[in-house]
């Protein structure tokens, strides 16, 4: 406890609360001294709330020390070089400049915030079991939902990061990523993004879904600008986590670690840091315009004011639907990255999976307003968007053929680990995903599915297969190398088990009463349609999806302490990371390597990938 | 080669399989309008190719996980296949111009379901926050939308507010209703039945019960329910409760207040008149007059209790003559 | 590139200077005569490329190194802290590129009713910082400390005159002509565009600060002074936002 008190997220959170008093009562104090009113129904009006809630996220971070070392560059001091953490478990609640812990921070605030968002959605799941009000007022039941949207979206985001940071510098051999504080910065920018986002349902929530459209996002509670205020600055994170990661790809890697000797995964964490280093900005400044039109009553999507609410969705869409790339190409680069050392082959098609993920991204950039089919744009753009829609098919299709061609014959050694099992789970869900995408891509199909449960359906595929999926895969596959122990194997294919199938049912029932006439987003249903067994299995299956993660964290946490030792290289891979002991030391590789082979070649007895440099001789060693 | 024979007979049987399924299932609801057998001509066009895609990528798998598996004692790596260039420009080619045709396709059904027949009957389309109205070429609004069998109708939609959509799903087409803005719905029903409008576009609390009755009838039952409701309107209009019935149809408060004392976003007006109110602050009033002018003219002045934390009722631009013709028509829902 | 004497030096910063304020003189003209969005654009863009070349010298990021030279070493970091800052700078323009399009969005071929004349005003203002800026950054290159502490004081001075110049003369003439955040979605995006851009210029008056006063206890040399360049290819940054900007919101478009 005494550790807590003195931690770096402690202090960041007293100063957040801190900050935030003073920042509302500043403007509350200015608002008296002008004779406007000073308080309304929550308490602070809406100017105090919003310049609070900003106040509050930089002070955490100047309470957490985490930009302690920007300062003294800027006074001009000198500032340590090598930064030691801690042994115990308080590092990971301390400001460290180790990408390996920043990882397993970023790691660690996904799980809990997937967490958090899970319970949001089995809250209104249960709700939604049968139809009528049981237990949820309307506004509850649109906070919840809208909630369980955003939380998600920003839990994926931390664990995208977190998977990046902790495994690319070791792919590539680097000592660290390129910027270490921008690293730790870019992390300590989550914890008051988070707490913005859920302060909003003690003020009065947001009724607009994780979308946020206007005009009815100018009409929702204060909440609404704690929604927007989190998201900006999670959004930051994104950004500046992913600027670290192109720098790091781009600057760090090892000796003769050419861009098609790469493993294929930062070929993924690249895409993905592309679309997040530059997109991200405009679903922030989407944010901020109906922030400051709520605050200043500038209109820019008041149609009274010559404003446009269709702007809105053009600006949020060219980031929020690349965001689903940023999701899912680190996924879909985990199950590349990881089938070849399961299936004992090389990776079929090495360059076409790297350029596809390029590609998949490139062409992301083009596809925003299929969205928007419904909406009422200019109709002559639905046209062209749909030919870039269907175009991002084709990479996706490169990708599930090379894995085919990868699995086959390929001798994968039973019982399959629970990695393994997450991968093919992982491929099989967003197989599903994608298969239901191009109904949506062309128009005149999309008109009937947008809005629906079918919708809802598709995406929790592609999501799910294609980024939750391949996370769990990636936290049984590199849990060993963190800890020094391997996580308990029974447990984790009882995890599998219950989770994959019931997902499966679950959005198969999703799209299906869709298409019937489900639309998505309702907090109620008309019980004439039907759809009442269907709901009732489907909050069966989300219930047993959240038993599956239940046995997940039973099994994470025992094994840090009682799991099966494994310092070894446990999956026989030929990737840098395995090739000395686990858990890894604080600075990476005690010697440098050199890169001297291909990555995957599994079946070529003499093949070396990696070759250390020989230890020096003399000194201590 | 054996195992190529094996797995492209499995995966044509899985996929023919995977096909027979699905339209077993019946997918889609009812085509009751022009504009949906285009849209399902194309999903059933969908439904074939992916019923082939989701075998050609599960079967090949499944086989080689089972027959390919690890043999006991078996300890070396498998055969080292890098890539196949040709194989890899194979599946770049083909997706490519499938998803080519299909976006030809997509196109054309567009361009089918945009026919404009010059005669369609034009109905004005209004949504607010959390209600449909209906203002027909006569000159009268009903919250009910009634169309004759075969004749297309173009619906001019505005929305009071927010973003709306309709959507009526045997209709198949959906659009956004905007404020400041007029969108087009074009549609043509073939099909005699009772359907419903939905709003798909997340509106706010009441959302989920933002729905109205579509009536597509036989145009000799639409001209008699056009003469049934022009009569109505036209006696309804010589009194102010029959004027008052009118506004609360055509401005959306019944999509708010009902009128059988069940509880939706706002208080029920059944009963209401002459009975004692329960404020948020703990206080009563006397439903008079007085208070219910109030109460229309500044929604926010006296809450009830109980619908503190509902949406808050817009204001409304009414003359005074129309605020008493409201309250002389709540007074009559006894 | 790298290796102009100091004199050399200060002739491409005059040269690029006189270029620039021709350009733009040239481009109030066309605004005001011919008024074709062609030439305006295209004097906009060879504004951006003189800049981007010649004062954020964006060529030093192609700069090839020894490939045995240690990851640890100074060199080493300035070119990956320099790959870092020209990031940055990409994922920020999104932010104005993103705004820029709102403004044509939302108004088309228009422009509010804005004082030209006050906005040809500001433009030199930064104009002139920017040319101040680079001789600030030539003079630490060449290790006059002397003259880097002059140019540096003249570019903050400038700075805060443009700041001051937006917020308190240009914003208030325009609420007297009726363009305010709240009239109408022409005012909202005006207060929009030049407030993002006013609060990134108070952000490099803050790094300029820095610079200024670490310059001025001798923390920087000829061969180290990361803090400068960046500060500099900052401060360049805001202006070629502001070249694109100008346009935009003064000259592009009938008033409406």
């Amino acid at each position: 406890m005494k550790k807590f008190f003195s931690s770096a997220l402690w202090h960041g959170l007293l100063w957040q609360a801190i900050g935030w008093a003073l920042g509302a009562s500043f403007v509350t104090l200015i608002r008296v001294l002008m004779g406007l009113k000073p308080f309304a129904t929550f308490g602070f009006t809406e100017p105090a709330w919003v310049f609070g809630g900003l106040v509050g996220a930089l002070s955490f971070l100047g309470g957490s020390g985490v930009l302690t070392d920007w300062f003294k560059w800027a006074k001009g001091e000198e500032t340590h070089e090598n930064h030691q953490d801690p042994d115990g478990w308080e590092k990971f609640i301390n400001i460290s400049l180790d990408h390996k812990v920043i990882g397993i921070q970023y790691t660690m605030a996904a799980l809990l915030l997937l967490v958090v968002g899970g319970i949001f959605s089995l809250i209104f799941r249960t709700e939604l079991a049968s139809h009528g009000l049981q237990f949820l007022s309307l506004q509850w039941y649109n906070t919840l939902m809208s909630l369980h949207g955003i939380v998600m979206i920003i839990g994926i985001l931390l664990g995208i990061s977190g998977v990046i940071n902790y495994i690319v510098p070791l792919l590539i051999g680097a000592h660290d990523m390129a910027f270490p504080r921008l690293n730790a910065f870019s992390y300590w920018l989550a914890p008051p993004a988070a707490i913005l986002l859920l302060s909003s349902m003690a003020l009065g929530g947001f009724d607009t879904g994780w979308t946020g459209y206007p005009p009815l996002s100018v009409r929702a509670p204060v909440g609404m600008q704690m929604f927007f205020l989190g998201v900006i600055v999670a959004g930051w994170s994104s950004v500046l986590s992913a600027l670290n990661v192109i720098a790091t790809v781009l600057r760090m890697r090892a000796k003769g670690m050419t861009a098609f000797r790469l493993p294929i995964f930062v070929w993924a964490a690249i895409a993905t840091s592309i679309i997040a280093l530059t997109a991200t900005q405009e679903i922030g400044l989407s944010f901020q315009l109906v922030m400051f039109q709520r605050l200043f009553g500038m209109g820019f999507f008041d149609p009274a004011k010559g404003g446009d609410p269709i702007l809105f969705q053009h600006l949020f869409w060219f980031y929020s639907h690349p965001a689903v790339y940023v999701f899912i190409l680190p996924g879909l680069g985990i199950i590349s990255e990881l089938l070849p050392v399961f299936v004992r082959k090389p990776l079929f098609g090495y360059r076409w999976i790297a350029m596809s993920s390029l590609g998949i991204a490139l062409v992301g950039f083009l596809v925003w307003a299929h969205h928007m089919y419904t909406s009422g744009m200019n109709e002559y753009l639905r046209v062209p968007f749909m030919y870039s829609t269907l175009l991002v098919a084709v990479p996706t299709g490169v990708k599930f053929f090379s894995w085919v061609a990868t699995i086959w014959r390929g001798k994968v050694t039973g019982p399959y680990p629970t990695a393994f099992l997450f991968v093919l789970g992982g491929i099989v869900v967003f197989l599903m995903g994608g298969l239901s995408g191009p109904p949506n891509a062309t128009v005149a199909t999309d008109l009937h599915l947008q809005d629906t449960y079918w919708i809802v359906g598709h995406f929790h595929d592609t999501l799910f297969g294609g980024y939750v999926l391949p996370f769990f895969a990636a936290i049984y596959f590199w849990f060993p190398k963190a800890t020094g122990r391997r996580m308990n194997e029974a447990l984790g294919r009882l995890h599998f088990w219950l989770m994959t199938p019931s997902f499966i049912v679950l959005t198969l029932l999703m799209m299906r009463i869709g298409l019937l006439g489900m639309r998505r987003r309702i907090a109620d249903y008309d019980p004439s349609l039907g759809f009442d067994p269907y709901h009732l299995v489907m909050t069966i299956a989300a219930f047993i999806i959240a038993l599956s993660v239940l046995i997940f964290f039973i099994n994470f946490f025992r094994s840090i302490t009682k799991g099966e030792p494994a310092t070894g290289n446990v999956w026989n891979s030929r990737s840098p990371e395995w090739q000395v002991p686990s858990p890894m030391p604080a600075h990476n590789y005690e010697q440098p390597f050199e890169v001297v082979g291909e990555p995957y070649d599994y079946g070529l007895a003499d093949s070396v990938y990696v070759k250390f440099a020989e230890k020096k001789t003399g000194g201590r060693n | 080669m054996r195992h190529f024979v094996i797995v492209g007979v499995l995966v044509i049987l899985v996929a023919a399989l995977t096909y027979v399924g699905l339209n077993y299932m019946h997918l889609m609801p009812a085509e009751a309008s022009a504009q949906s057998i285009p849209v399902d001509w194309l999903w059933n066009l969908d439904i074939d190719v992916i019923s082939f895609l989701l075998a050609l990528i599960i079967v090949p798998i499944a086989y080689s996980l089972v027959v390919f598996r690890r043999k006991k004692g078996d300890a070396t790596d498998a055969e080292h296949i890098e890539g196949n260039t040709s194989l890899e420009i194979t599946w770049t080619i083909i997706p490519l111009i499938v998803v080519l045709v299909f976006a030809y396709l997509g196109a054309y059904t567009l361009g089918e379901i945009n026919v404009v027949d010059p005669s369609a009957n034009e109905i004005q389309v209004k949504a607010i926050q959390w209600a449909w109205s209906f203002t027909y070429p006569e000159g009268f609004t009903s919250k009910e939308l009634h169309l004759p069998v075969n004749k297309q109708v173009v619906l001019k939609m505005e929305s009071g507010d927010v973003i709306h959509s309709f959507w009526v799903p045997e209709f198949r087409i959906k659009q956004d209703v905007l404020p400041g803005r007029v969108t087009d719905y074009r549609i043509t029903p073939i099909l005699i039945g009772n359907y419903m409008v939905r709003c798909a576009e997340l509106c706010g609390a009441s959302h989920s019960y933002m729905t109205a009755p579509v009536i597509v009838s036989s145009q000799a039952d639409y001209d008699a329910w056009i003469a049934a409701q022009k009569a109505s309107v036209a006696s309804a209009g010589q009194t102010p409760e029959g004027r008052g019935g009118q506004l609360a149809t055509s401005l959306g408060c019944r999509g708010c207040h009902t009128i059988d004392g069940s509880k939706l976003i706002g208080p029920s007006w059944q009963g209401l008149y002459g009975s004692q109110v329960t404020l948020s602050d703990g206080t009563t009033v006397t439903a008079n007059d007085a208070y219910l002018i109030e109460s229309i003219s500044n929604p926010s002045a006296k809450i009830v209790k109980g619908f503190e934390t509902a949406a808050p009722m817009p204001k409304f631009d009414l003359t005074d003559v129309q605020i008493q013709d409201l309250v002389a028509y709540i007074a009559t829902l006894k | 590139m790298e290796h102009l004497n100091k004199s050399e030096a200060l002739r491409q910063g005059v040269l690029v200077f006189v270029f620039l304020a021709v350009l733009s003189a040239l481009e109030f003209f066309v605004a005001i005569a011919i008024g074709s969005v062609t030439l305006l654009v295209t004097i906009a863009l060879v504004k951006f490329g003189l800049v981007l070349y010649y004062y954020m010298h964006v060529y030093k990021l192609g700069a090839t190194e020894d490939p045995d030279i240690d990851q640890h070493s100074y060199a080493y970091k300035l070119t990956t802290s320099r790959l870092g800052l020209w990031l940055f700078l990409l994922s920020d323009s999104f932010v104005f590129g993103g705004l820029a399009v709102s403004r044509f969005y939302l108004l088309g071929m228009t422009r509010p009713p804005l004082n030209q004349i006050l906005g040809l005003g500001v433009t030199s203002v930064l104009l002139l910082s920017s040319f101040c800026m680079n001789r600030a950054e030539v003079s630490m290159e060449h290790g006059d400390r002397k003259n880097f502490t002059l140019f540096t004081s003249l570019t903050l001075a400038l700075g805060l005159a443009f700041v001051a110049g937006v917020l308190g003369i240009e914003w208030p003439s325009a609420i007297a002509e009726g363009v305010t955040p709240s009239a109408s979605a022409a005012g909202a995006i005006f207060f929009m565009m030049t407030g993002m851009h006013a609060f990134h210029v108070i952000t490099g008056l803050i790094f300029l600060i820095i610079i200024l006063r670490n310059g001025s206890r001798g923390l920087y040399s000829p061969e180290k002074h990361w803090g400068v360049e960046a500060a500099t290819v900052y401060w360049h940054f805001i202006d070629v936002v502001w070249i694109f900007f100008y346009p935009a919101l003064y000259l592009i478009g009938k008033i409406l």
